[in-house]
């Protein structure tokens, strides 16, 4: 559904002095610096895949979301979107593509968002009768039934994020990018997103490329993540497995009965307890060992927590 | 594009309704011609000025007035706000032109402005009942083509104006000093025929009368025939070249957004 091949994007800014002298300075001569925001950057998506999309801040991912969407050109590379080329923006490409931009919105302001989605349903030139049944089904799921008839500006954040969401995709999207949905949204929003984005997917098959910074986020929604830094691929796999890679393996913590020895087999000890960090693949046999060797009063295995991985990931490659 | 045209009227005026308290805010700063027509009127007092007495003056800035309020275009404030703020990246997602929706915004709220206007119409007749006259049926079609080539010229300055904006941060001051030069050029403060001849002469040859005078002189019937379609085709003219210009403007800034981003 989605092929990118070695993506770039090179923006070309303008480089500016301190102070007085450096404003008087850049009348005169204009320097510019290039600045990478993607570099050499090529996956592929499946119909029907939910893909979190993960980078820190500035390192292209909004870029990249821009240039599948046809509102940015890349500097190089090819790019094939539901079998078009983004940068035409073909009408029958933009029926099949929704961009969601938590920071940006498309809603009427000073109408009820029941105005936009009449409006969506007239530019897109749905059929009215599908595009009702669309409306109702989005209205059910999202719960937005006593939001239709307020004006958009007296509805919180994360009623009006609903709303958005509605209306990017009365046209039944086949591709979804989804920047940072759930941005500023609090925690009881953030899951009702959530839910409405797995379950939409479930529904309409539809391809889901996110991007978050709330590992929660990620964690519900994308068996398979695509990390980048820098403009450059750092990680493209299963979520599991990222963990694995990049978080030092799970945690395993033994509470003895006695006191605990200051090592024993894989483990140490730290704050009285027995810790040890170890592959998925080792674990069972170390806890095996800690029960044969110790009166073990309490154990747990912990994953790494997403975050931690993913600082650690950007730490270590850029 | 046409069978969504319907939806996009109702929308529009929907969202002057909904900014009515700024709709007639706007309508009121743009009274001018008002003014004008007060201080034109002390000066027609002592006797006719170009052969104008006090009904032709009450009448020319009468039709000023409405011709302004039923031909104006906002557009490039729109355009400006949407393209610093990121607002225009969704519209260019949808399978519509960004300026048609602008088009069709703008047409959808000449209803309530002329409903605003209606009042001050109203007052005016009541002060200078003989500014009445039955127009010929002539003036009046080609005064009314007239005024839809001076919204469609008004329309593309905005454009050429607004889209500016994709690269610079003063199109709106720009668009202002051109604003300025218009209030000047185009009948809007003065009527044209008071003025001195190498200005009339020289204003011939500027777009500024093609999008005011022209069709405000049109419907006063203070032209004759042979130099009404002169000036309805030089309107023609100036339409071509403005929107020609527009959607140059636009592509390239279109080109320089997907550039650079925003």
């Amino acid at each position: 559904m989605i092929q990118v091949t070695a993506l770039n994007k090179v923006y070309t800014v303008p480089k500016r002095g301190e102070g007085l002298w450096g404003s008087i300075r850049s009348l005169f001569s204009r320097e510019v610096e290039e600045v990478r925001a993607v570099a050499d950057l090529s996956f592929s998506i499946q119909a029907g895949e939910r893909v979190g999309f993960l980078g820190p801040n500035g390192a292209g991912k909004t870029t990249t979301l821009k240039m599948l969407a046809g509102l940015l050109v890349p500097s190089s590379g090819e790019r094939v979107v539901a079998g078009f080329d983004p940068s035409k923006r073909d009408p029958a490409f933009l029926r099949r593509i929704t961009l969601v931009m938590g920071q940006k919105q498309q809603l009427l302001w000073d109408l009820p968002p029941i105005e936009t989605f009449a409006l969506n349903r007239a530019l897109f030139g749905l059929d009215e009768a599908e595009a009702r049944r669309t409306q109702d089904e989005l209205i059910e799921l999202l719960e937005l039934g006593p939001l239709l008839n307020r004006p958009v500006r007296n509805l919180s954040l994360g009623e009006r994020m609903k709303c958005e969401l509605a209306a990017a995709l009365l046209h039944r999207p086949d591709v979804l990018f989804l920047d940072e949905p759930t941005i500023g949204l609090d925690v009881r929003a953030q899951g009702t997103v959530r839910r409405f984005i797995a379950e939409w997917n479930e529904r309409s098959g539809a391809t889901v490329l996110l991007t978050s910074h709330y590992m929660a986020d990620i964690a519900a929604l994308c068996p398979r993540v695509i990390v980048i830094a820098g403009g450059a691929l750092r990680y493209d796999g299963p979520l599991k497995d990222l963990a694995e890679r990049y978080g030092g393996g799970r945690k395993v913590v033994v509470r003895t009965r006695d006191e605990a020895p200051e090592t024993l087999g894989p483990f140490t000890r730290e704050d009285g307890a027995l810790v040890a960090r170890l592959p998925s693949a080792e674990v069972a046999a170390a806890v095996d060992f800690a029960l044969r060797q110790v009166a073990v009063a309490d154990l747990s295995i912990e994953e790494p927590p997403l975050e931690d991985v993913l600082s650690k990931l950007f730490a270590e490659r850029s | 594009m046409f069978r969504a045209f319907p939806t996009l009227l109702r929308i529009g005026f929907a969202e002057a309704v909904a900014y009515r308290a700024e709709l007639v805010i706007w309508v009121l700063t743009a009274t001018a011609p008002l003014i004008s027509m007060f201080i034109w009127d002390r000066v027609a007092e002592e006797g006719p000025l170009g052969g104008w007495g006090q009904g032709e003056m009450a009448r020319y800035f009468l039709l000023t007035l409405i011709v302004r309020h039923l031909t104006s275009a906002w557009v490039v404030w729109e355009l400006n706000e949407n393209i610093r703020t990121g607002g225009l990246s969704p519209m260019l997602l949808r399978p519509m032109h960004p300026l048609v929706f602008f088009v069709a915004q703008n047409l959808s709220a000449m209803p309530l402005r002329a409903v605003i206007l209606a009042p001050l119409i109203v007052g005016v007749l009541w002060w200078r009942p003989e500014l009445v006259w039955t127009p010929e049926p002539w003036t009046l079609l080609l005064g009314l083509v007239s005024a839809v080539f001076a919204w469609a010229i008004a329309f593309a300055a905005q454009v050429i104006f607004g889209s500016l904006a994709f690269f610079s941060q003063q199109s709106l001051g720009l668009f202002n000093v051109y604003f300025g030069l218009w209030s000047l050029g185009s009948g809007y403060l003065f009527p044209l025929e008071l003025a001195p001849d190498w200005l009339r002469q020289l204003l011939l040859w500027l777009p500024f009368r093609a999008t005011l005078a022209t069709p405000v002189e049109l419907l006063a019937g203070l032209v004759a025939w042979e130099d009404a379609l002169g000036l309805v085709a030089a309107q023609v003219v100036w339409a071509v070249v403005f929107v020609g210009l527009a959607a140059m403007t636009w592509n390239l800034g279109v080109r320089r957004h997907e550039a650079v981003g925003a």
